[in-house]
This record gives structure tokens, C-alpha cells and sequence, in this order.
């Protein structure tokens, strides 16, 4: 048979069939799921593979957390970020820490005796910090400059400031008309508009906080989250507006502009509270550690602290909270017999009998008596031993040295080219991604530590021009 | 508003319940105030007319339907059930104006069941099937077809493959490598669609010491294990100096909104929409993503475990105050709690003239320590003690109202710990409004929360529908996607493949 012949017998191309080509092809499709996705996120290497957001560029004229973190994950993502402050002052968060005692230095003339608070933290990771003083007329070109240079940016300032600073979007959009401007504050137009706002403004005003915590009943208060929780998560929904606004342009061309309130975003993950009100005018109120709608499905505490002996208080007198779900009929009634009582599965055999409020205030009760001799490890232990979900509520030290966050990269040492090592949190594995994942490449650096590279190296400004603005206090 | 008055004889709750609902007990029971009363009261008094009618008019989101959407033309196909997370993700995908499916086994997503404390009453049934749904999952549908798809059959992996053949996004949520082991993960849908975007989301991870479990009975890790596993709850709550422990205010707090699977949910988009963007914009090649509650909320817990790093603090519970500034902290106040912030110099002060006008205390033991003058020494716990024992003493005597009216005067930012009812009512949401209602295609009028991205100059996320009869779409989408007519559906429904 000839070579003509042959083909003439081909109905396909090999390389068209299904199935593995390859030693490695093979090799990855009879891989263990585990192994493949270790392989696919591949911890450590995040640097050798593209960024997402290769070749934006954002202006981040912001303060606090909620508007600076909207920034933060594009600059995570690969986007360059550029952080505009206040000359000589800086953004009002390096001012925070927790109980004002920690503090990065190295000193620098804007902020001689105290360094950068740890509040700063991951608000603004990987961006490039410049000053400018939007107060003197001569900053306006430069600002200009740098809109012309960018896709967009987010601004917090008071509604309608920006505008009268001929800096809003109707200014320049007419400059770039592929420019995203993001305005996020408090509550946007409406009767409210110049109200000022922060993170527990948004968990007090929009009911997170009514839902939140043990109900007076029991003896408890609204509580407040332990994080600025609408901060950052309403500043990551305005990256979701953003990305969704960039798609857009992608196909436009055009820009847009974004207004986005964090009061509204609390409400908005308030779940079945605002359906509920509005059908039935039934008012949700805080119900503790338990679930409204699953029981078994909460945190109990035990009687004896895993660390009892222990100089740190939250070792010795905090290790002592489990989490524990059981909410299936099975699962329930394997409870039951654990705790030794089986008449309470027979008292509430059903699901729906279970998580009425008088059930779940005796069934918690049951499993917290059986619990008082015992320690966190020893109830998590034989829960875990009956094949029921329990994990113990850890601290700040156990996630540190949590080998699952540490096998996944999620807390890791950064040596950071300023300060040094520095534990960093979720900043690679907020989102893990196989071919662009997210990477952390510096934590902060000094007001306007980056003047020379922006205005000289990106918007060529001579540097006699740069130490002028500098000694004018523009820059 | 109502038209008539009645007189009613109330025996239980039966009775109540057909006296609520929007035609019973219309909302807003004020009405909002109008844009002209705005535009006269508000933004005239800062001379920001031209501003005020700008925003107006670019942004309202009246507008909305006027305009186009952003993800137009993005399939997204939605897998698994339980997770919240997914959903909201999903939605935001939705909002925004991609088609989203959802895929649920043929009995169901069991988050339909949820309602709370069991009571059945508080569902909502279709106009289809009658059969009732929970309001937590009914919020978080939004904009979305419904079908089912029993994936345990081969038949019911074949149809899957060949629809993850045309979309463009999937999200799943079902425990560790269950997909994989189908035969129908993104380790083989890969191979079929290589510009698919695969995103798993989950609570602690598919991979890892500490991957999501599932129960010996077969019970799914959920939420709040996430907050469990990264210190959120530990780092919640009031501590037991302030109130007692064991269920009376002192212990360890969760959220009380399913908060974890929310900052899941939007993780999730914002790596999907940047995954989208690299395709279109750069490589034409889709990508495996992983989203987990613990870890998204990790990152954004402020600065919790870089502390321990620092100097090994381990943080404690603050219940309403933050350790970081002073004052930011709500305390009780005659009817409820009221929130006061303000930490520079400028507006600190200001809070001070405010209570000291009632209180000529504050400004003795406040004002005129020396500690307190430093604003990094305000926030010592020593400080934080002493500002909000002397300012809960003036709060304790006052209504929110009352406390409102005062500090607003000094403009500062504060505002009374709000209930549902009180929010719904507050003239700022009912104008915007950022509580709606929503005349659903199945379950009637809703109300729920607004999208956050509406509020848009040219491409504004919006809200269609809420809600969905189980497998309602089954016969549009096999046959849009597949070329299913009724007949084989039909087959397929008695094979128990869908």
C-alpha cells in the first residue's frame, strides 16, 4: 500500500482524538484530584506565570479601607496601581493600629515618630505611592496627566467634590473617554448625599448589625463584626462593577461611571431579612450562634479551655468553642447517642421540629451539658470520630500555624523590599487561579515614595519640574 | 396605603397572616421624599443644584431598563446546591446582564427547604407547581433559569459535557473532586472547551489538610465553618468582661447573615470577570479557579493574622468597639444602640462639644486628660474605657433619635444600630430605593435588596426576576443549547436523567 492509499484510509487526525496524547496528558488525567489541583495552583511558583490584569493602569485616590481596597484587588490581579496622597500627610489609616502599638517604619520626613499603623494593612498592596495636593491650581495639569495615562480610578472625597475641582467624571471623560470613574462613599445622591460614612456606619445603619449577636433576651447586644467587613467587601464589589464595566469597553470602547454606597451594600447580604420584613412584616432579630435555619448548626462552648495553663488569655480562657453541624436526621440522631441523649432524637425526629426556637434552646443546652467536662480537642475529637462535622473556632496563633493555610500559600512570610518579613494573609489565595493567579509583591510603601518614577519615568516630567512641586508642597 | 379601615378578630398567627403583604401593608408606609424636595433641601444647601439634577439624571435607577448590559452575551452555567456563595456569585454575574443557568439534581436544591425556624408559612409558592420556596434562596436567584439534571447518570454526564461545551463560565459548588470523579471536572471539560472559566467555590478548599468535608451520613461542610477555621469568629463578639459567657452575650460570635459565603460569592466573580478579561483581551484560554469562604474573608480581615506576625498578638474580642480608633463604637443608648465615629482631632473634639453641652463632665474627664489629647493614645483600652464609659453615661438617658438630631448638628458621622423595619423606612433607602419590590414572575410581589451595582452611568447591573420553579427551564435550555425537543425531554424526565 502506497502513502496515497493510506491517507485514503484516515478518517481522522490522530491528535483530534479524545484522550490523553502524551506521557504527561496521561499522567495529568490519572493524577489524584488532589495532586492535579496542587499541580494546577502550584504554590510558590505564582510568579512565573502572566497576570490577569497585565496593562491597566488605576488611579487610586482614596483613604481608609472601602475605596483603597477596590484598588487592591486589581493591583493583586497584575493591574499598576497608583495611590495618590495628601504631600507630607498621607492617607489617615497609616495613622491606625490596633491598641496604637504596631507600627512599620522606616521613618521618613512625613511621618518622623510613629512609621505606617498596621490598620494600613492589604488595603493597598502592590501599588506605587505619588503625592498631590488637588487644593493649588497647578496640581490640575498634573492630575490631568496622569487621567490621560490611565483607565480609571476610584475616588472616596464628599459627593460632588471632585466635580467642583473640575477632576469629576464630566471633566474627564471628555479627556478619556475609555476612563472609569468610580465615586465610593456612604449613600450617593439622594437625601443623604453628604453624609459622611464608615464601615460600622454600614453594619449599623443598613441591619447587619440587628442580626448579628445574642438578642437581648439572652442577655446579649448587637455585635459588631471583629473586621471592617462592609468596607472591604463593598470595596470588593466595586472591582466586580469595575471588571464587569472593563468587559464592556473591551467591545465600546467607552468608559463609565460607577457610584457605590457601602450602606447599601450591607443590607444587600442580609439574605431572607428584607423579603421576610416586606411579605410578612416579621422583624429578624439576632439569634446568637445558632442558625435560624439549620439545627444543628452552630457553636457551643465546652467547660474546660484547651490551654489551661497557658500566659496568653485568649489561650488559656478562649480555647474552648466548637462548631458543630448536624443538622440531617442521621447526623442528629448519631448526636444524640453520642451525648447520650437518644429521647432527644425521638423528641424532634424532623428536621422542621428541630430548628423551631424552644427546640434549638434545649438541644444546644443538652450538647453544652455533655460538654462541660470536656475540652475543645476532646469534643472535636469525638464528634470527628462519629463521622459529624465539627472544627474547633480558632485564633489568630492557630491559623498561623494552620498547615492547611500554609500548604495553600494562604499565610506566608513576604520578604518585603522595604520592612522585611512580613506575615501576609489571603493575598495570594483570595481567588486561587491556575494561569493568572493573584500575587502579593510589596505591602506599602512611604508617602509619595514614588514620585520620581510616576512623574519622571511615566509622565516625563524634567526632575527640576518634580522638585519644584516638591519644594511648593504640590507633590 | 391601605383604602379601608377594618376591625379583625385575631385568634392566632393564622390570622395574621393575610393581614401582611405589600397589598395589605403597602411599603414604603411614608412615602420617600420627592427628587424636588431633594434638589430644594439638600443639594441647595451646598449650592449643588447642577450637581444634585447631573446624578440625577445619569444615575437613577429608574433609568436602568434604558440602557444596555455590561456582560451581554456571557452563558454562565451554575452547578451544585447548599451554597450560598455560588448563588450570590452567580447573581452578580446575573445583574450585570450575563444568562445564568442553574443546574440542580432532579430533587432539588435543599437551600429551597431552608426557612426560618421551620415555619412553613413564611414560603413562598410558585404559581406553577405550588410548591413552596425559602426566602434566602429566593433572594439570591436573581435573574436566572432553573434546570435539572440528575448528574449521577451517565446520560445526565453526557448532557452536561455538551453543555459546558457552550458556556462560557462555570461555577460549582459540590464537595472536593465529586465532579472529578464524574468524569465531568474542569480536568476533563477542559479538554472539550478550552476558553472555559471553571470557578470552585467552597468553604476551606477542595484540596489541603483541611479540605471541606463531608459527613459520615453525607452532610456538607457550610457555612460558618469558614469563619471558624480563619479567627473571624474568634475575633467576634463581646468579651467577658462585658458580658457573661455561655449564651448571654460573652462568647464567641458568628455572623449573623451568611456573610463568609458572601465575600465567597464575590471573590468568585471578581476572579471570574479577570479570568474573562485576560481571555478576551489577551489569551483566548479559560482557567481553573478556586474560591474559599475562609480565605476570601482572610483577606480581608484586616490586619488579624499579620499581628500575630508582628509582635504574636493573638487579637480578643472587642464586642462593639474597635480597637483601632477612638470613638468608633456603638453603646446602648434608651431604645437600642447608637453608633458615634470620629477619630482626628477635628471630629473628635466635635463629639465632645456635642455630649459636653449636657454633660459638662466629658469635657473635664475627656477633654482635658492628657492621655486622650494624643489621638494614637486615644485608642489604648484604658482610653477606649474611659471615652465610652462617659459617653454611654450621657447616651443612657437619650432615645437613638434624640442622640441622632444632637450629633447631626455637629455633623458627625453617627447613626442608630437600625431593625429591617427601620431600614426599610429610612428616606434614604425608600428614595434610592436600595430596598425594592419586585412584581416576581412566580412568587408575586418581593421585596428584597437592590443590586449594589445599579447606580451606573452606562451599563447598570438590574434585577429581572427572583426566583424560579425547580426545572422550570428544562425544556427552553435543552433545547436552545442541546436541540432537545419535548419529546425526548419527555423520555429523559421518565429516565430520571432530568
Amino acid at each position: 500500500m502506497d502513502e496515497k492509499e493510506l491517507q485514503k484510509m484516515k478518517v481522522c487526525d490522530f491528535d483530534e482524538l479524545p484522550g490523553p496524547k502524551s506521557k504527561e496528558e496521561l499522567d495529568e488525567m490519572k493524577m489524584p484530584f488532589e495532586e492535579y489541583c496542587r499541580k494546577a495552583f502550584d504554590v510558590g511558583n505564582e510568579f512565573a506565570k502572566p497576570e490577569a490584569l497585565k496593562g491597566v493602569r488605576w488611579m487610586s485616590t482614596t483613604m481608609y479601607i472601602f475605596t483603597p481596597h477596590s484598588v487592591a484587588n486589581l493591583a493583586e490581579l497584575g493591574a499598576e496601581c497608583i495611590k495618590v496622597e495628601m504631600p507630607r500627610m498621607g492617607d489617615p489609616m497609616r495613622h491606625t493600629s490596633p491598641f496604637n502599638e504596631a507600627y512599620l517604619y522606616p521613618l521618613h520626613d512625613t511621618r518622623p515618630m510613629t512609621g505606617t499603623g498596621y490598620g494600613f494593612l492589604n488595603a493597598n498592596v502592590n501599588e506605587y505611592y505619588i503625592t498631590l495636593d488637588y487644593h493649588v491650581p497647578e496640581s490640575k495639569r498634573v492630575f490631568y496627566d496622569l487621567v490621560k495615562m490611565s483607565d480609571g480610578l476610584t475616588e472616596c472625597y464628599r459627593h460632588g467634590t471632585f466635580d467642583r475641582w473640575k477632576q469629576g467624571y464630566r471633566t474627564v471623560a471628555e479627556m478619556n473617554p475609555r476612563f472609569i470613574y468610580v465615586w465610593g462613599g456612604g449613600f450617593g445622591y439622594g437625601p443623604k448625599i453628604f453624609g459622611g460614612s464608615y464601615d460600622i456606619l454600614g453594619q449599623a445603619h443598613a441591619g447587619l448589625a440587628s442580626i448579628t449577636g445574642t438578642h437581648e433576651d439572652f442577655g446579649g447586644h448587637a455585635t459588631k463584626c471583629t473586621n471592617w467587613c462592609i468596607d472591604w467587601y463593598s470595596g470588593t464589589q466595586i472591582t466586580v462593577a469595575i471588571m464587569a464595566a472593563m468587559n464592556w469597553r473591551l467591545k465600546t470602547g467607552l468608559g463609565t461611571m460607577i457610584e457605590f454606597s457601602q450602606v447599601q451594600a450591607a443590607t444587600r447580604m442580609c439574605g431572607y431579612t428584607a423579603p421576610l420584613y416586606g411579605r410578612f412584616g416579621i422583624v429578624r432579630q439576632r439569634w446568637g450562634n445558632w442558625d435560624t435555619q439549620l439545627c444543628v448548626h452552630g457553636i457551643i462552648m465546652t467547660g474546660k479551655s484547651d490551654f489551661p495553663d497557658a500566659k496568653n488569655p485568649q489561650e488559656k480562657f478562649e480555647a474552648r468553642y466548637v462548631m458543630v453541624s448536624a443538622f440531617g436526621d442521621a447526623d442528629f440522631k448519631e448526636l444524640c447517642n453520642i451525648i447520650k441523649k437518644p429521647d432527644l432524637f425521638s423528641t424532634y425526629k424532623s428536621h422542621k421540629e428541630r430548628v423551631g426556637a424552644p427546640a434549638q434552646i434545649d438541644i444546644y443546652k443538652a450538647i453544652e451539658d455533655w460538654a462541660v467536662d470536656k475540652t475543645r480537642s476532646q469534643v472535636v475529637k469525638i464528634f470527628k470520630e462519629a463521622g459529624i462535622l465539627s472544627e474547633p473556632v480558632l485564633n489568630d496563633k492557630e491559623v498561623y500555624e494552620s498547615e492547611h493555610f500554609r500548604q495553600r500559600g494562604t499565610v506566608r512570610w513576604n520578604d518585603d523590599p522595604l520592612f522585611g518579613d512580613i506575615l501576609i494573609h489571603s493575598g495570594y489565595s483570595a481567588g486561587l487561579m491556575s494561569k493568572t493567579p493573584r500575587r502579593h509583591k510589596w505591602q506599602w510603601r512611604p508617602v509619595g515614595a514614588d514620585n520620581v518614577k510616576i512623574y519622571h519615568e511615566l509622565l516625563g516630567y524634567p526632575m527640576s519640574k518634580i522638585e519644584e512641586l516638591y519644594n511648593r508642597n504640590i507633590i | 396605603m391601605a383604602k379601608e379601615k377594618r376591625n379583625i378578630e385575631i385568634n392566632s398567627r393564622a390570622d395574621t397572616l393575610p393581614l401582611m403583604g405589600p397589598d395589605v401593608r403597602p411599603w414604603p408606609v411614608t412615602p420617600p421624599p420627592t427628587p424636588e424636595w431633594v434638589m430644594d433641601n439638600i443639594y441647595a444647601k451646598r449650592k449643588a443644584q447642577e450637581f444634585g439634577k447631573f446624578l440625577e439624571d445619569n444615575l437613577r435607577l429608574d433609568y436602568v431598563f434604558d440602557k444596555p448590559e455590561a456582560l451581554q452575551g456571557l452563558r454562565v452555567m451554575c452547578n451544585g446546591v447548599w451554597q450560598i456563595s455560588r448563588l450570590f456569585g452567580a447573581s452578580l454575574l446575573s445583574e450585570q446582564g450575563a444568562e445564568v443557568m442553574h443546574v440542580e439534581p432532579p430533587g432539588g436544591d435543599p437551600l429551597r427547604q431552608l426557612t426560618p425556624f421551620g415555619r412553613e408559612e413564611y414560603m413562598l409558592k410558585d404559581n406553577v407547581t405550588g410548591e413552596p420556596c425559602g426566602l434566602d434562596f429566593l433572594h439570591e436567584f436573581r435573574n436566572a433559569k432553573s434546570i435539572t439534571l440528575n448528574l449521577e447518570t451517565p446520560e445526565g454526564r453526557e448532557l452536561y459535557k455538551s453543555m459546558a461545551t457552550v458556556m462560557d463560565v462555570i461555577i460549582e459548588a459540590w464537595p472536593p473532586g465529586y465532579m472529578d470523579s464524574l468524569g465531568i471536572g474542569y480536568r476533563q471539560l477542559s479538554k472539550l472547551n478550552p476558553r472555559l472559566i471553571y470557578c470552585w467555590v467552597g468553604e476551606r478548599g477542595q484540596w489541603g489538610p483541611g479540605k471541606d468535608e463531608v459527613s459520615k451520613h453525607g452532610q456538607w461542610t457550610l457555612d460558618p465553618f469558614s469563619a471558624a477555621a480563619d479567627s473571624w469568629i474568634h475575633n467576634t463578639g463581646f468579651p467577658p468582661d462585658q458580658c457573661p459567657r455561655g449564651g448571654k452575650g460573652g462568647d464567641v460570635m458568628r455572623s449573623g447573615a451568611w456573610l463568609p459565603s458572601y465575600v465567597c460569592g464575590e471573590q468568585a466573580t471578581v476572579s471570574i470577570l479577570a479570568a474573562l478579561f485576560w481571555r478576551d483581551g489577551v489569551s483566548g484560554e479559560g482557567q481553573f479557579i478556586e474560591v474559599t469562604a475562609a480565605e476570601a474573608l482572610m483577606d480581608i480581615l484586616d490586619f488579624d493574622i499579620g499581628w500575630y506576625g508582628f509582635n504574636a498578638s493573638i487579637k480578643a474580642r472587642t464586642g462593639a468597639w474597635d480597637p483601632n480608633l477612638n470613638q468608633y463604637e456603638w453603646n446602648p443608648c434608651k431604645d437600642g444602640y447608637m453608633m458615634i465615629g470620629g477619630q482626628t482631632d477635628r471630629l473628635w473634639y466635635r463629639i465632645g462639644m456635642c455630649i459636653e453641652r449636657e454633660l459638662p463632665e466629658f469635657g473635664r474627664l475627656i477633654h482635658e486628660d492628657p492621655l486622650l489629647k494624643e489621638m494614637g493614645a486615644r485608642n489604648s483600652l484604658q482610653g477606649l474605657i474611659k471615652t465610652y464609659s462617659i459617653t454611654t453615661k450621657w447616651l443612657r438617658d437619650i432615645n437613638r433619635i434624640e442622640a441622632e438630631q444632637k450629633l447631626m448638628e455637629y455633623e458627625i458621622a453617627a447613626g442608630p444600630v437600625l431593625y429591617i423595619d427601620e431600614v426599610a423606612e429610612f428616606p434614604h433607602f425608600k428614595y434610592r430605593p436600595w430596598v425594592n419590590t419586585i412584581e416576581t414572575e412566580f412568587y408575586g410581589t418581593v421585596m428584597y435588596s437592590e443590586s449594589c451595582g445599579a447606580f451606573q452611568h452606562r451599563t447598570p447591573a438590574r434585577v429581572k426576576d427572583l426566583g424560579r420553579p425547580l426545572g422550570h427551564d428544562n425544556g427552553e435550555v435543552y433545547q436552545k443549547f442541546l436541540g432537545i425537543g419535548p419529546l425526548k425531554l419527555r423520555e429523559l424526565k421518565a429516565k430520571g436523567v432530568i
